[in-house]
């Protein structure tokens, strides 16, 4: 069953949830959109499994942070199922990148503090 | 959140993704199959989106369980055992837990127990020791009036009286109490009022209180009983008033209630002692404390009153403690025992559910594959064993309700709170609880088991091997426990069945078949003169013997093992002047003449009592070879003499006229104290009236019962007759709590075996499945029927082997628990160990030998074939 490299990036818990808010701070979109665009923007080393995306997208708009909508597709003839970010959810956003922010200064301190213990 | 938006979600996912892999130039066939890839398990997709949902656990919960149901269908006779099984070890834990809930964990019915207590003398002397005595009226006064921990101090002391008129002559039971009792215990009388201070003194007034159970039997519940006069030993008492339904104190039998009355003289002696005491502490006090309070009063006392007080100390019981002390660690050793059979039943059924998880394990890994997560599994196992639990846990109560009611019928009357003891609230929780317990536990087995199991290897064609072979451990290990468990059960039943024979093996003194006893009591009005007394006594033994097929009848004051009699103490020919606290106890009893020939107790020497011996005539006395021997080692004991009281005391000397054979006198366990038994109509101012009658017989004792009840009413028709049976149902009595005991035990034990049986033969037929081919090998090899036998057998024994190896030790560490339950056999009795050992050998070859059988026809050519 497992579909994915071995040697990819994980995502840390709690974080997938934080790259789909930032995602949909560019504004509404589906679900292919929103994997292919952290695909992207991360050069391939994120690549979400695209079936955990679904279970974190429900979870999200039932805790109130995303609201969803189907509406026409811009270019295909298609309905999809778009996610816009909710006032809540733009709130929940900051909070989670300044934790994450100070999460990944102490990280840094402790891994060139390493470092110069290496040399 | 429906179902049908997701899947458009993800299909348009799918559809997006594909077009991307057709850019990138695949296949159309290729890019939609890329696009599944990439997406994952869809099925798990939406288990876990749908699992957001709040009702999702209960929907998943109702779905395990429709899906346990038609497994349980899918297997009605699995189901079945199943089900029975569990109902038996749960419905027996329940109807024990039942008695434990009544006796030990219900409050008593009193209010504010806890602060009631029992005080008693702690007597310790060189003769006589007894740390819960009976006080004297002298002690219980003293106490009352020095203590400062007590609210009040009340004394009972136990009786019975005639009550005539109103119907028949009846016997009952009651207690001569002090008017501060019922306040002690709280209680308000249901009708009129309780005793006064007034006629608490002695002569202080003809009155009465009846329990509600005879005001309902005798006086129809007639309210107007309170003022009228009722006749209790031919004398007129006044009904005071009528107690609540349901109250008793101290014992369940007692029915009526008069005053203590005791006089000034008695209140002050504090040789006598005869009375219980109960004491309700001072808000606050604890146990201790008032032990030590009355400790300093019990000094004060014994240098006060050396002679009647010196080692005479008091010991404090809590009421709770009083009332349950003794049978609280006979209770939780059945909990334990039957708790022990429910884990075998579990131990059981969990190896039912292994066996069939083996047949299940494809389903289980396909299901896997499909995306169910390993919780769900998890959880579709237990549904299975869920259900199980809930059919057990209804059929076990209802077992348990029919066992409570068996075993309210069975229980010796000693038990305390047997009234109590029934199917309620508290115990249906208990019922529902442990059958929950019981049904997790026995699937907990199985799904432990595929926890570790890949579901990967099962897919494969032929990989039974790898989780067989775990499957297999896991069942030994089951094997082996039940074993163990199934062996100190036995090993506590073949404890109890050697104290039971132990006891009916102990020699009494006497021939208890062909013996008729009953009981008629005189009362004191009519029969208040030794003449008047003596005359009734030869009356009726002339009449009684003048009876066909009775060989002989008598009397004596209190019959052996009837748990009833007088300790009186002594001084004897050539005893110096004692010492306080030095005095000789001995058994003392009044008999009439032919009672040592009526009960077969051999006359060693000198002479019976006879008519002859009166008031007028020489003080007599017909001592017990203990009493010969102790008294006077290595002498002739006929022509010397005893005397009531110390060698000081005037009073007269009663000379040895006849030596006889020891009797077992207040029970079995006690070895034969030194006994003294004195002509009745010299009767030393004791008060002991020959009231237990015993008529030897030519046939069947209770043949005659008609005749000897008319013999007695041929001389007086209002005398009440009671007690009337055989000796062997008397000695038998003696020994009803171990009987109940084993009777309990043995059934467990009986089960337990049955249990391992079916165990060890359940596993080793298994085996046998699995190993099919490798058997078919061996014989293809040449292999012989007896070796294949032997193959078979060995595998068996080697799992019995092992479970009475940690059985045994299991055993020899819990049995000590059980030392207060048994007598004549130590707690580890090798000759139990050894024999309960053979019988499981025995039980567990002979299960395994039908697998093994089927072995040995192993057909190599099927067996190579099938896979």
């Amino acid at each position: 069953m497992p579909t994915m490299n071995r040697d990819r990036t994980e995502l840390l818990q709690g974080t997938l949830d934080m790259l789909i808010l930032r995602t949909l701070l560019l504004g509404a979109a589906h679900g292919h959109e929103i994997a292919k665009h952290i695909q992207r923007t991360t050069d391939d080393v994120l690549k979400p499994e695209h079936g955990s995306l679904y279970p974190a997208l429900h979870r999200l708009e039932r805790k109130g942070l995303v609201v969803s909508k189907w509406d026409a597709h811009r270019e295909h003839n298609r309905e999809c199922k778009y996610y816009r970010l909710t006032p809540a959810g733009r709130k929940q956003l900051t909070a989670s990148q300044s934790k994450w922010k100070r999460l990944q200064e102490a990280i840094a301190r402790v891994m060139s503090a390493a470092a110069r213990a290496d040399v | 959140m429906s179902h049908d938006d997701l899947d458009r979600e993800l299909r348009a996912h799918l559809e997006f993704e594909a077009e991307e892999q057709r850019e990138r130039g695949l296949s159309p066939e290729d890019a939609a199959f890329a696009a599944r890839r990439a997406l994952g398990n869809r099925t798990r997709i939406t288990e876990d989106v749908r699992a957001l949902s709040p009702w999702a656990t209960v929907d998943d919960f109702a779905q395990d369980l429709r899906y346990g149901a038609r497994m349980l269908r899918k297997h009605p006779a699995f189901a079945v055992i199943a089900a029975l099984t569990l109902a038996l070890g749960v419905g027996a834990t329940t109807a024990i837990f039942s008695i434990v809930d009544a006796v030990l964990l219900r409050p008593l019915p009193y209010a504010d127990v806890d602060r009631l207590a029992m005080v008693w003398e702690n007597v310790n002397l060189p003769a006589y020791k007894n740390a819960r005595n009976t006080p004297s009226p002298g002690n219980f006064r003293d106490w009352r009036d020095r203590n400062s921990t007590f609210v009040d101090l009340a004394a009972i002391r136990g009786g019975n009286w005639s009550l005539t008129g109103h119907g028949e002559p009846i016997r009952v039971e009651g207690e001569n109490v002090s008017a501060s009792l019922f306040r002690l215990l709280q209680v308000e009388p249901l009708l009129g009022r309780v005793f006064t201070t007034e006629e608490e003194r002695a002569g202080g007034g003809h009155v009465v209180l009846l329990g509600h159970a005879l005001w309902a039997d005798r006086f129809a519940s007639n309210p107007a009983i309170v003022g009228q006069t009722i006749h209790l030993n031919d004398e007129p008492y006044t009904v005071v008033g009528v107690l609540p339904r349901g109250f008793h104190f101290p014992d369940p039998t007692d029915r009526v209630y008069l005053p203590l009355g005791l006089t000034p003289q008695q209140l002050a002696n504090h040789g006598s002692h005869f009375l219980r005491v109960l004491g309700r502490l001072k808000p606050g006090v604890t146990l201790a404390q008032a032990q030590g309070d009355l400790d300093a009063v019990a000094r004060q006392l014994t240098k006060e009153l050396p002679q009647s007080n010196t080692g005479v100390g008091v010991t404090i019981v809590g009421l709770p403690e009083q009332v349950v002390g003794d049978v609280r660690v006979p209770l939780l050793i059945m909990l334990g025992v039957v708790a022990f059979l429910l884990l075998m039943v579990c131990a059981n059924i969990g190896n039912l559910l292994l066996a069939r998880a083996s047949a299940r394990e494809r389903e289980f890994a396909v299901r896997a594959a499909l995306g169910a997560s390993r919780v769900r599994l998890l959880r579709q196992m237990l549904a299975e064993s869920v259900l199980l639990s809930a059919i057990s846990g209804v059929a076990g109560l209802a077992l348990a309700y029919l066992g409570v009611e068996a075993l309210r019928a069975l229980a010796p009357s000693t038990l305390p709170r047997i009234d109590d003891i029934k199917v309620n609230g508290v115990v249906a929780a208990f019922d529902v609880a442990v059958a929950l317990a019981a049904g997790i536990l026995c699937g907990l087995v199985p799904a432990m088991q595929a926890r570790r199991s890949d579901f990967r290897d099962a897919l494969k064609d032929d990989a039974r091997a790898s989780s067989a072979g775990g499957r297999m451990r896991a069942r030994n290990v089951l094997i082996v426990a039940e074993t163990a468990l199934g062996v100190v059960v036995l090993v506590g039943a073949g404890l109890l069945l050697r104290t039971f024979v132990h006891l009916t093996q102990l020699p009494v003194g006497f021939q208890s078949d062909r013996l008729l006893t009953f009981r008629v009591a005189l009362p004191p009005g009519r029969y208040a003169t030794e003449p008047q007394r003596t005359a009734f006594y030869a009356a009726l033994s002339e009449r009684l013997q003048a009876t066909a097929g009775v060989t002989s009848a008598s009397a004596i004051s209190f019959l052996p093992l009837s748990l009833r009699g007088r300790t009186t103490a002594v001084s004897a020919e050539g005893d110096v002047p004692e010492l306080p606290g030095q005095a000789r106890f001995v058994d003392f009893r009044s008999v009439a003449p032919g009672y040592f020939r009526t009960m077969s107790i051999p006359i060693r020497a000198g002479r019976d009592v006879a008519w002859s011996d009166t008031p007028a005539s020489r003080p007599a006395v017909v001592v017990s070879e203990t009493l010969a021997r102790t008294f006077w080692p290595n002498q002739d004991p006929l022509g010397k003499w005893i005397k009531l009281g110390r060698p000081q005391d005037k009073v007269p000397m009663l000379t040895v006229v006849g030596v006889v054979g020891d009797v077992r006198q207040l029970d079995l366990v006690r070895t034969p104290r030194p006994a003294a038994y004195f002509p009745a109509a010299q009767d030393h101012g004791t008060g002991d009236t020959l009231a237990d009658w015993v008529v030897r017989t030519l046939d069947e004792p209770m043949s005659l019962a008609a005749q000897a009840r008319a013999a007695v009413w041929a001389i007086d028709a209002t005398l009440p007759i009671t007690r009337m049976q055989t000796m062997e149902r008397l000695r038998s009595a003696v020994t009803a709590t171990q009987q109940f005991n084993l009777l309990l035990v043995g059934i467990f034990a009986v089960l337990a075996l049955v249990l391992a049986a079916i165990g060890l033969y359940g596993v080793t037929s298994y085996s046998v499945d699995q190993r099919t081919r490798e058997l078919g090998i061996r014989v293809a090899l040449g292999a012989q029927r007896r070796e294949v036998l032997r193959l078979v057998l060995s595998q068996g024994a080697r799992l019995a082997v092992a479970g009475l190896a940690a059985g045994t030790v299991a055993a020899l560490a819990l049995t000590r628990f059980m030392a207060t339950l048994l007598f004549g056999v130590g707690a580890r009795d090798p000759l139990t160990f050894a024999a309960v050992g053979l019988l499981l050998l025995v039980v567990s070859l002979v299960a395994s030998c039908i697998p093994a059988h089927r072995a040995t026809r192993v057909d190599p050519v099927i067996a190579l074939r099938s896979t």
